[in-house]
């Protein structure tokens, strides 16, 4: 729970036909974090053309079920076997099929949508038409010297499309808009008619396709637009039962298909790390946790009875920084994890620090806002919102309920001091002890930080960071004899020439190891050392100071109530108690936020930058499907 | 930041990036140069991904290139607001129009996703489009749908219509081109009016010389009729309007067109043979506005757009120049494959 889990790296050998199964048994050990490795003796990649015929069967069964609606609940059968390749190809091919069906259906679709609205427009063009009285088989007669076309363009495209169309001896005339299209006559010599067919295609032009019904007089062609307007309402019709029966159709199959993609995908996710092999073997590499060695040993015996080979080794000193981290919590830590990684991933190695973050966390809210009242009301809106923000809730739970603990220690119930008497003392009759402990208790923060980071490089195998650096035990010595020579100075203890000794040699250590370590100009490297040195000092003693704010808090919880009781003092029986309970909302939401934020703040600031690089990398296991908790 | 913060800012970076561009003379002795002298250069100049010796797996070098171009973008955005930023960033959408032509042509060569998505330039964080959703529509006609109901809908609606009456690959590439440029200027336009001279004298001599060249190429090597020509030339009022590029468009030959341009056009194009002559003069001439503009006291927004546009023309060079190494090429075929003419600011 302080440190990530020990790992094995893992190369499971064994041959390329069984990688899929390899995969899928691997994923559903539920332990394994693929990583690449084996490059050196393993030249070929035999699961890279499994990963591509996987995502694009993935992407089709994607859009398909986006087209044609979900198909139930997936549920796979434990001794169910990965798809071989040919398999997915052949899986692969069908999705393509349908999908090029699907598109066919939907284009069709969108086909009869357009000759709607083509008829409408033609309608709306007739009617035009037969106010002028024209023609329109004499209009578009083949055999005349003028060509004309009818037609529609985007309405952004005219201006330009009749300059250049000026250029051929053509003119444009628009007799119509619908929506951005424009409706159209083009008009020029047919000896020049081809010089804008391409012209006219970059336009984005559509001809208006007349059949030979409509080359009459507009009042001869309105009976047939009736016709063909029943007919392509018949026709939209048959469309929809086409789409429908492909539902119906290809459900069950789609359903298998997402089985099957589903037992296939561990074998993709791992090809993405990168699964090596050579002639017919194939060799996946990851990380296991150590305590689940003889599990993933049992799980190959008995899929493969022995037709494999499994070396494993001990992560390198080298490679600790691409190791992934696995720390495991109890259920009652979960809920504060993401607070921590929302910082940042411990490194292999490194000391996790969720469990001293959920204690001192809960303490300094405590601490700060320490009442009765408040604390069991936010406990409750805690409670009560846990079905909607799920374990995050319970945080806020815990807060409320280290809130309660302060309040019974201070004797403050809804910021009223004198309802209770307090187990401890009131912050506001000793503001100089609250401010002299929260300093203490930041001492003790800042050298237990100081103390994981020596313990962080030491594992890290940086034991000149450990010894001797500002985070160091340099630097801690520095820290300590300037705490003792501070105590000594107000009296709290009689250390100074020790003190003194301790923190001047802890200092001149540091800067020593500033000047070996800075790689520059002897200028520089003097500036670097001067400066970083005494960064060491300044920034040790403001981060204690920091501290001060946990007093600061909780004085100011009760100088918030107290500016809330004498508002209300001076408002009749009614206007008081409203006064009383807005005022205690505003102290809950609006302090309550500011000292979470305040807790979370020492914490980062204060404690995790000083020994938590939090660049690790997650432990991820291989899935059966990409997402499952 | 406020806005003396932000042209505080921006002036220090471009002057810092500058100098890192190259002197025509320090390229041409790149040429000639050996592999660890060209690394050696490269490294000076901040340049050492691109070197020969860095070559990993999966990034091309163009891909390098454009990650460079895309992080000196970045950073030069950084404290930049609204039009000004959107400007900027729209600037590297050239390499997602790319993308988006890379896809469209696999699409019709019916391509496997996994071999367009490795030739695909990386964006980063200028990214506007999902790569890897798009390599997987079954054909060019899906691909452009989910390219119409994305952020470059303006320019690929037009595109679609297009290649849906004519289903010619060079109609859309060049609705594409067309839709992005016009895209630039439109952004240019408000930013024109507040930056005054430098940012319209970059602009005009980008436009101009895009116009003037498709309109040669389009109308000599394509055979294009003077209508179609016009039309798909950028739509923009600079120094070639569309009054006098429709004038262009109807000659009959390279000399008449160079013959009819505005004075200062010909006299920086007597004597040109062909397109590529006349792209690399005109090219040379941008540079050297970029350069005027960079080297005097224009405003930051402008500098920073000139030190781009030097940038992207140094970094061309030296993908010539890198690519001539390593296929083996003599001098004499790198710097004629270069078309870099020597800069010179009058």
């Amino acid at each position: 729970m302080l440190r990530p889990e020990p790992l094995y790296r893992i190369q499971l050998v064994l041959l390329a036909s069984e990688a899929q199964d390899a995969a899928l048994a691997l994923a559903r050990f539920g332990a394994f974090n693929p990583a690449p490795g084996g490059a050196e003796t393993l030249a070929q990649t035999p699961a890279a053309a499994y990963r591509e015929v996987w995502l694009e069967a993935e992407a089709r069964l994607a859009k398909l079920l986006a087209q044609c609606g979900d198909t139930g609940a997936l549920e796979l059968p434990p001794d169910a076997e990965a798809p071989s390749l040919a398999d997915l190809e052949e899986l692969n091919a069908w999705l393509k099929d349908v999908w090029t069906a699907c598109l066919d259906c939907h284009d069709a679709t969108q086909r009869l949508d357009e000759t709607h609205a083509r008829l409408a427009a033609l309608e709306d063009t007739l009617a035009r038409l037969e106010r002028l009285d024209v023609d329109l088989g004499r209009l578009l007669r083949p055999d005349s010297l003028l060509a004309v076309r009818l037609g529609s363009l985007p309405a952004d495209n005219v201006r330009r499309l009749n300059e250049a169309l000026a250029l051929s001896g053509h003119v444009l005339s628009r007799f119509d808009q619908s929506g951005d299209q424009v409706y159209a006559v083009i008009a020029g010599p047919r000896a020049r008619h081809d010089d804008v067919r391409g012209l006219l295609a970059q336009a984005g032009w559509r001809e208006l396709e007349l059949p030979d019904e409509l080359r009459t007089h507009p009042r001869a062609a309105r009976g047939w637009l009736e016709s063909e307007r029943q007919r392509v309402e018949m026709q939209s019709g048959a469309q929809c039962e086409v789409l429908d029966g492909l539902r119906g159709r290809f459900g069950p199959r789609l359903h298998e298909a997402r089985q099957r993609l589903a037992l296939a995908h561990p074998l993709s996710e791992a090809a993405r790390a990168g699964v090596r092999g050579q002639g017919g073997l194939a060799a996946l590499t990851g990380w296991i946790p150590k305590r689940r060695l003889a599990a993933l040993r049992a799980t190959l015996d008995a899929r493969f009875h022995g037709r494999y080979w499994l070396d494993l080794r001990e992560p390198g000193p080298r490679e600790v920084a691409d190791v992934p981290s696995l720390v495991r919590y109890p259920a009652w830590l979960a809920p504060f994890v993401p607070l921590v990684k929302s910082y940042g991933v411990p490194r292999y190695g490194e000391f996790d620090p969720a469990l001293p973050f959920a204690f001192a966390w809960l303490l300094l809210f405590g601490a700060m806002f320490g009442d009765v009242g408040h604390g069991a009301v936010i406990a409750l809106v805690a409670a009560g919102l846990a079905p909607r923000l799920g374990r995050i809730a319970w945080v806020g739970v815990a807060a409320g309920a280290a809130s309660m603990v302060f309040g019974l220690l201070y004797g403050s119930v809804f910021g009223y001091e004198t309802l209770i008497e307090p187990l401890w003392l009131s912050p506001l009759h000793d503001p100089i002890r609250m401010l002299m402990l929260a300093v203490g208790f930041g001492v003790g923060f800042i050298v237990c930080t100081l103390l994981v980071n020596v313990w962080n490089k030491a594992a890290a195998g940086h034991a000149g960071e450990a010894l001797f650096d500002s985070g160091g035990l340099a630097g801690l010595a520095f820290y300590l004899g300037a705490v003792g020579v501070v105590a000594s100075l107000a009296g709290a203890a009689d250390l100074v020439p020790q003190a003194a000794w301790l923190a001047g040699g802890g200092l001149v250590v540091v800067a020593v190891f500033k000047w070996t370590e800075t790689r520059a100009t002897p200028g520089e490297r003097a500036l670097v050392t001067a400066i970083e040195t005494l960064e060491t000092g300044i920034g040790l003693f403001s981060n204690t100071l920091s501290f001060m704010r946990v007093a600061a808090f909780s004085l100011n919880h009760v100088a918030l109530a107290l500016a809330v009781f004498t508002l209300a003092g001076g408002l009749g029986a009614a206007g008081h108690w409203i006064a009383i309970v807005l005022g205690n909302v505003v102290i809950m939401a609006l302090e309550g936020a500011i000292v979470a934020i305040q807790a979370m703040r020492l914490m980062y600031y204060e404690g995790f930058s000083r020994f938590f690089n939090g660049d690790g990398t997650e432990f991820v296991p291989l899935r059966i499907v990409s997402g499952e908790g | 930041m406020t806005p003396a913060s932000t042209d505080a800012y921006l002036d220090t970076r471009v002057s810092l990036f500058a100098g890192r561009l190259w002197p025509d003379a320090a390229l041409d002795a790149l040429i000639d140069a050996d592999d660890a002298a060209v690394a050696g250069g490269l490294a000076h100049k901040g340049l050492s991904m691109l070197a020969p010796q860095a070559e990993q797996a999966g990034a091309s070098l163009e891909q390098r290139i454009v990650a460079q171009i895309l992080d000196e973008t970045r950073v030069l955005i950084r404290p930049l607001a609204g039009e000004a930023r959107d400007f900027l960033s729209f600037w590297t959408a050239r390499f997602e129009m790319s993308n988006v032509k890379a896809l469209l042509r696999s699409k019709m060569n019916g391509e496997r996703a996994a071999a367009a998505l490795a030739r695909l330039v990386p964006m980063g964080a200028f990214g506007r489009l999902d790569g890897e959703a798009l390599a997987h529509a079954e054909d060019a006609g899906e691909l452009l749908r989910r390219l119409e109901a994305g952020p470059y809908a303006g320019i690929v609606r037009h595109a679609r219509r297009a290649f849906e009456q004519s289903r010619d690959p060079f109609v859309l590439d060049a609705a594409l081109d067309q839709g992005y440029y016009e895209g630039l200027v439109a952004r240019a336009q408000p930013l024109e009016a507040r930056f005054g001279a430098p940012l319209r004298g970059l602009m005009a001599a980008l436009v101009d010389r895009i116009n003037l060249v498709w309109l040669l190429r389009y109308r000599f090597n394509y055979g294009l009729p003077p209508a179609q020509v016009y039309y798909l030339l950028i739509g923009a009022r600079y120094d070639l309007p569309g009054a006098r590029l429709r004038e262009l468009a109807q000659l009959g030959a390279l000399p008449a067109v160079l013959a009819a341009l505005p004075a200062p056009w010909r006299a920086r194009l007597t004597g040109a043979r062909d397109i590529p002559d006349v792209f690399a003069r005109m090219e040379r001439a941008g540079a050297e506005q970029a350069l005027r503009v960079l080297r005097g006291h224009a405003p930051p927004l402008a500098r920073a757009f000139a030190y781009l546009i030097l940038r992207e023309r140094d970094l061309r060079a030296l993908r010539a120049v890198l690519r001539g190494h390593r296929l083996g090429l003599g001098a004499a075929d790198i710097r004629l494959a270069l078309q870099r003419a020597p800069v010179r600011l009058h």
